[in-house]
């Protein structure tokens, strides 16, 4: 079979989780909405890798499309999220997530 | 025949429609003529069916033309139906023509008001009503009926709406006839319940004693409310607010007579709860002595010929109530033309008078309008049924009932109507004598002005010549100790359960004439003659000034603990418990919503971090769980 | 024909929202989207066939297969009528806010469209979960109604009508998923009868605030202060039938022996209702006072009616709820036109309006007239079968019942009083005008429905149930 061949599905889903963590870790902690989003994608990709290594290891395709449609919303969510920063550099508005604070209740 | 039933109901609302939807393209006079004319149409209805049904013979004298299913719910149906029989046609003939000449009249007496179409839409609307009530095929329908009349008469009484008076009157009109409304559609219910119909027939059907007295508890309250009888008659003297030829027609012809309609109509239930039909005589008699009584003292000349109709209406009641159903409608009928003729002329005098009804300013009429008075004189005499005139036919045989019912209880009542006699002559002429005998007073003759010669004074005077003529010849129909075609031609439909013999009828008629006249002579001794003063009894003055203390009393238990109980509700439940409730409840949450809205920073990454950190506890949760 | 009804107004909603169109525009169009509605409507009524009864018009396509969910929408004989009412009103009110104007005339025009569309749905859905979400879509557009084009105090309004019609769909959401999973589908038509008190309570609770019943009403009186008047006239005249038709299709029909456990309840809640409305709007202030408190106690008698499940009672509830939707209708467009000449609804303050105003006078006393239930009207017809019904079940109900009837013709004629009679009001100036054409032409209409009514009260209780045998009806859960 060749799901057995190459390395075990725990390898895969270490890196994924490897990942992920990273992701939400600057997520989390930094303050640059370019790097939030940055993060947020490599979020994404641990996520996307998990898929693709469980549609490996069972065989079934639906993981990797579940991927592709991951990458594609990823995509659009690039396109919103560098538009916002484009639209905040224009107002001048300093790039520091945490002074965009409106929604508190 | 049955189209003549149904133009008769119709065709008042036709006009009544017409000029409510023509607004200012009918010009004044013409919507007069219209409703007037509507009217007469309808008496031509009426005697067309009259003639019909002497066509046939007597025993098939009954039919009931179906227009469609007005009513249904289940099994239970009502159609929108006329009834065509002996009652109805006599009814109908009796509403529409004695109608007709009222709204003729009121040509005249309204000329030259501001809103002379309203009130013509509403007194078309009114026969109709009227016809409504006396042609319903149904009990439901003439309940529709009933409504309708109580409905029309608000609107007549409150005509003149910048009164607040008037406006008041109309009001306790209204209400006191929807108290009688609400007791009959109760015993509808019950019948409902019993019987799954509401035609006439199911009356006739067998009901145990509890059901037939509350049923005709029932359709009582509604007639006892309509006719203006005790305990629910103080409405009818307020109505005297309304236009005159307002209070000839609910007084007179039509509405106040509905109770005894109503009572004949049903007389089968009232004659399987006998008690409540003596309790019928005994309301009647109750109201005949106190309404005559009140009268005595009254000084608005409209009010004491209203209360003579609450008396006379007692006489009729006691005639229905013993069981004498056709004299009963005949004294409806015989009461209709002269009561009309006295309302009518009493408009004459306050016209001239320039709308003034004190009768303690006018005086000396006689000589300035003689014609008046002659008219007024027959009414008179034919209200306290002074031979040969109307009311001495129908009067004195509804006295020979209450004589042939017998017992104590039959006797009583007699008494109570003899009695009743006298006072219906004193007050009568007692009237008569302050309003037209001796001089002039100087008010009269300040503000006195003829009628002229013109169609103003035609229409009011050619109704009153026909009602004139009426109050004498119209009893001779009927002389109850020798001929009797009312009672033939009603008997298949409300067969009387008492027959009074010979001697009962004239000892009834020999002492009613000599009490009647003892009481005009009582009268022309006090207030034509001036030989005895007044007699001053403070106390009974001031009870009989005060209506027997109707009003108060209904104030005082009634009206008042409804307002203040409204007045607690709002107060003590609404406000407090059920509008601030949700003020509260509303306060609440937005204090709670400030409390967790807190949580909210505005920062992403704490959104993220609640996000993560509660996705790792559930994950840790789960894998403990599993 | 059923998905025409529900499509055709959010379509023309749609149209509206989106279209840059100008005031004028957009107002013609959305009257003209809801005559079209009207006429939808009456193709309906000639083609339902009355003689068969049952469900006409069912057009089912599967939405949620797992769950038996399944959009599912139909007519019976009455819902034919409510359809009627509620396409009939909502015309009057478009047309009367068209014709006052109101600001951002777009958003507004198509959110009544929407209403519309939604109050439809709800009228014609056979599916639970369709139900609730049409009966949720119908309270949005209210509350975004009542909220912004309200009057000065429509923010409480508007958080005590959300947070109790919040509250009350809360408990019927609950109430229908427990009851669609024990019994397998959603499906109103397939689904069987239950014998659960929790469910049958969750919904008639849900149904109890909105119709509404005392002592839920805590919300009525704001809610109908505050909105514009022919927000007003929507909600009691349409909006609360919704309440009515839930008690009618789902509480009784669904749930015979819990209805027959609580009926004593419920009745008494409904004759306190009755009465203590009835109370409430003699003492009212101010015009809308009077007629919001007169629509609780008509809600009353109209839930006693479907409570008492018999023919009587049911034919009676159904024709009392048209009688009693056009007619507060027409007496929240009134109370709209009078505080429009006067700027006041305060009944000491007005007086006198009829001099000289003869079409004002005529609509409102033919309006109060047909509200106190005068006999020969319609509403009497409703009224009567109502408590001949509910007298089957206890005579003292029916007692209830008569003393309000007293208490509705002392209240109506108050206001008729207040407004049209005596000596003419502060408020009220010399130059505020009688009723203008359009004005005639939005209430004359739904007069004329109530007039054609009085005639022919029968059209509504002969066809309404199969065969006019509603209590079979009911006991075989209209199948």
């Amino acid at each position: 079979m060749i799901a057995l061949l190459g390395p075990e599905i725990a390898w895969y889903l270490s890196v994924a989780a490897f990942l992920f963590a990273t992701g939400a870790f600057g997520v989390l902690v930094r303050r640059n909405p370019l790097i939030v989003l940055l993060s947020l994608e490599i979020m994404l990709n641990g996520a996307n890798l998990a898929l693709i290594g469980f549609s490996r290891n069972l065989g079934d395709g639906g993981g990797q499309i579940f991927a592709l449609a991951v990458m594609a919303v990823a995509a659009s969510e690039v396109v919103v999220g560098l538009g916002l920063v484009v639209a905040l550099n224009r107002k001048r508005i300093t790039l520091d997530v945490d002074r965009l604070n409106t929604l508190r209740g | 025949m049955v189209w003549g039933a149904w133009i008769c109901l119709l065709s008042p609302l036709a006009a009544s429609c017409l000029i409510t939807l023509g607004g200012t393209r009918v010009s004044r006079r013409t919507a007069g003529w219209l409703a007037t004319s509507a009217c007469f149409v309808a008496f031509a209805g009426a005697v067309a069916s009259f003639v019909g049904l002497l066509t046939h013979s007597a025993s098939d004298r009954q039919f009931i033309s179906t227009a469609w299913t007005w009513i249904s719910g289940g099994s239970y149906q009502s159609g929108l139906s006329v009834l065509i029989d002996p009652l109805s046609t006599f009814m109908m003939l009796v509403v529409a023509g004695v109608g007709a000449l009222i709204v003729w009249y009121s040509i005249g007496y309204m000329d030259g008001d501001d809103e002379e179409r309203r009130y013509f839409a509403y007194m078309a609307l009114f026969v109709f009503s009227m016809l409504l009530l006396v042609q319903a095929g149904n009990l439901i329908l003439l309940l529709a009926g009933w409504g309708m009349v109580g409905l029309s008469s608000y609107l007549l009484i409150g005509f003149w709406h910048q009164r607040p008076s008037a406006i008041a009157a109309a009001k306790k009109a209204f209400v006191m006839n929807a108290i009688g409304d609400a007791t009959m559609a109760l015993a509808f219910f019950l019948l409902i319940q019993q019987g799954n119909s509401l035609e006439f027939g199911v009356l006739g059907g067998e009901f145990s004693s509890t059901v037939a007295n509350l049923v005709a508890l029932g359709l009582l309250g509604g007639a006892v409310a309509k006719s203006a009888q005790i305990p629910l008659h103080t409405w009818l003297p307020d109505a005297m607010e309304g236009p005159t030829p307002v209070s000839a027609l609910i007084h007179a012809a039509t509405m106040v007579t509905a109770g005894v309609y109503l009572i004949v109509r049903t007389h089968a239930i009232f004659e399987q709860a006998p008690k409540v039909a003596d309790l019928a005589a005994g309301l009647g008699a109750a109201t005949l002595l106190v309404a005559g009584l009140i009268a005595l003292v009254q000084v608005d000349i409209k009010r004491v010929i209203a209360y003579s109709t609450m008396s006379q209406i007692g006489y009729m009641f006691l005639g229905a109530g013993v069981g004498s159903y056709p004299n009963a409608m005949f004294h409806l009928m015989t009461h209709a033309f002269f009561k009309a003729l006295l309302f009518m002329t009493a408009g004459i005098v306050i016209h001239a008078l320039v709308d003034e009804q004190d009768i303690r300013k006018m005086g000396g009429l006689r000589q300035l309008a003689p014609k008046t008075y002659w008219a007024f004189l027959v009414g008179s005499l034919a209200l306290v049924g002074i031979f040969p005139f109307a009311g001495f036919f129908s009067k004195d045989s509804i006295l020979a009932a209450a004589m042939a019912k017998g017992g104590v209880y039959g006797y009583v009542l007699w008494g109570i109507g003899l009695a009743g006699t006298f006072l219906t002559g004193l007050y009568t002429f007692r009237l008569l004598f302050i309003v037209f005998w001796g001089e002039p007073s100087a008010f009269v003759r300040e503000h006195f002005h003829p009628l002229g010669r013109d169609v103003v004074a035609f229409s009011l005077a050619i109704p009153v010549g026909v009602l004139g003529v009426l109050s004498v010849i119209g009893g001779w129909i009927q002389f109850s100790p020798w001929w009797h075609p009312v009672e033939t031609w009603l008997r298949t439909v409300a067969e009387p359960i008492v027959s009074p013999s010979s001697s009962q009828e004239w000892t009834s008629i020999a002492l009613s004439l000599l009490l009647g006249l003892t009481g005009i002579g009582v009268a022309w001794a006090v207030y034509g003659a001036h030989r005895v003063a007044v007699p001053r009894v403070v106390w009974a003055q001031r009870t009989l000034e005060h209506k027997f203390y109707f009003d108060e009393a209904y104030d005082a238990l009634f009206y008042a603990p409804s307002v203040a109980l409204a007045k607690f509700l709002r107060r003590g439940v609404e406000q407090p418990l059920i509008a601030d409730s949700g003020r509260d409840l509303g306060d609440d949450t937005r204090d709670l919503g400030g409390l967790v809205a807190r949580a909210q920073t505005g920062l992403v990454r704490t959104y993220a971090l609640a996000i993560a950190s509660s996705v790792a506890v559930l994950a840790i949760v789960f894998v403990i769980v599993k | 024909m059923t998905t025409l009804l529900i499509c055709l107004p959010l379509a023309a909603a749609l149209i509206v929202w989106v279209l840059p169109l100008n005031p004028v525009s957009a107002g013609s169009l959305s009257l003209l989207a809801a005559l079209a509605e009207v006429g939808v409507w009456i193709q309906l009524l000639v083609r339902y066939d009355f003689a068969q009864g049952g469900l006409q018009f069912s057009e089912q396509h599967t939405w949620i297969n797992d769950l038996g969910v399944s959009y599912h929408v139909g007519v019976y004989g009455f819902s034919v009528w409510l359809i009627g009412l509620t396409v009939i009103v909502m015309a009057a009110a478009i047309a009367y806010a068209f014709w006052a104007g109101r600001e951002r005339a777009r958003a507004y025009m198509g959110l009544m469209l929407f209403l519309t569309g939604a109050i439809v749905g709800v009228f014609v859905a056979q599916d639970l979960l369709l139900f609730y979400a049409f009966f949720e879509a119908m309270l949005i557009p209210l509350y975004i109604l009542v909220g912004v084009w309200g009057g000065p105090g429509r923010l409480g309004a508007t958080l005590k009508f959300v947070l109790y019609t919040m509250a009350g769909s809360l408990l019927m959401l609950a109430a229908i998923i427990v009851y669609g999973l024990s019994e397998g589908t959603f499906d109103l038509v397939a689904i069987g009868p239950s014998s659960s008190q929790w469910i049958f309570l969750g919904f008639v609770a849900a149904f109890a605030i909105k119709a509404p019943l005392f002592p839920l009403h805590g919300w009525l009186p704001d809610a109908y202060r505050e909105s514009s008047p022919e927000v007003a006239a929507v909600l009691s005249g349409v909006v609360s039938k919704a309440a009515a038709y839930g008690f009618l299709r789902i509480a009784v029909t669904k749930f015979p022996q819990p209805t027959h456990d609580f009926r004593a309840p419920i009745l008494a809640l409904a004759a306190t209702g009755l009465i203590y409305g009835s109370l409430l709007a003699f003492r009212a202030p101010d015009l809308r006072g009077v007629v919001a408190y007169s629509s609780l106690a008509q809600m009353g008698l109209i839930t006693m009616g479907v409570f008492a499940v018999n023919d009587l009672g049911l034919d009676g509830s159904v024709l009392q709820m048209v009688n009693h939707g056009l007619v507060s209708a027409t007496l929240f467009l009134l109370a709209g036109m009078v505080e429009r000449r006067t700027l006041t609804g305060e009944l000491g303050r007005l007086g006198g309006m009829a001099r000289g105003r003869p079409a004002l006078a005529t609509v409102l006393l033919t309006a109060g007239v047909i509200a106190l239930a005068v006999p020969l009207s319609s509403a009497f017809a409703g009224e009567f079968l109502i408590l001949a019904g509910i007298f089957q079940r206890g005579w003292g109900w029916a007692v209830a019942g008569a003393v309000a009837i007293v208490l509705a013709a002392m209240y109506v004629l108050r206001l008729v009083s207040a407004v049209l009679h005596r000596d003419v009001g502060p408020a009220v100036s010399d130059s505020a005008l009688d009723l203008r054409p359009a004005e005639l032409g939005v209430t004359v209409p739904l007069l004329a429905c109530l007039l054609a009514l009085s005639v022919w009260p029968a059209a509504i209780t002969q066809h309404s149930f199969h065969d006019d045998h509603a209590a079979d009806d009911v006991l075989t859960q209209f199948k």
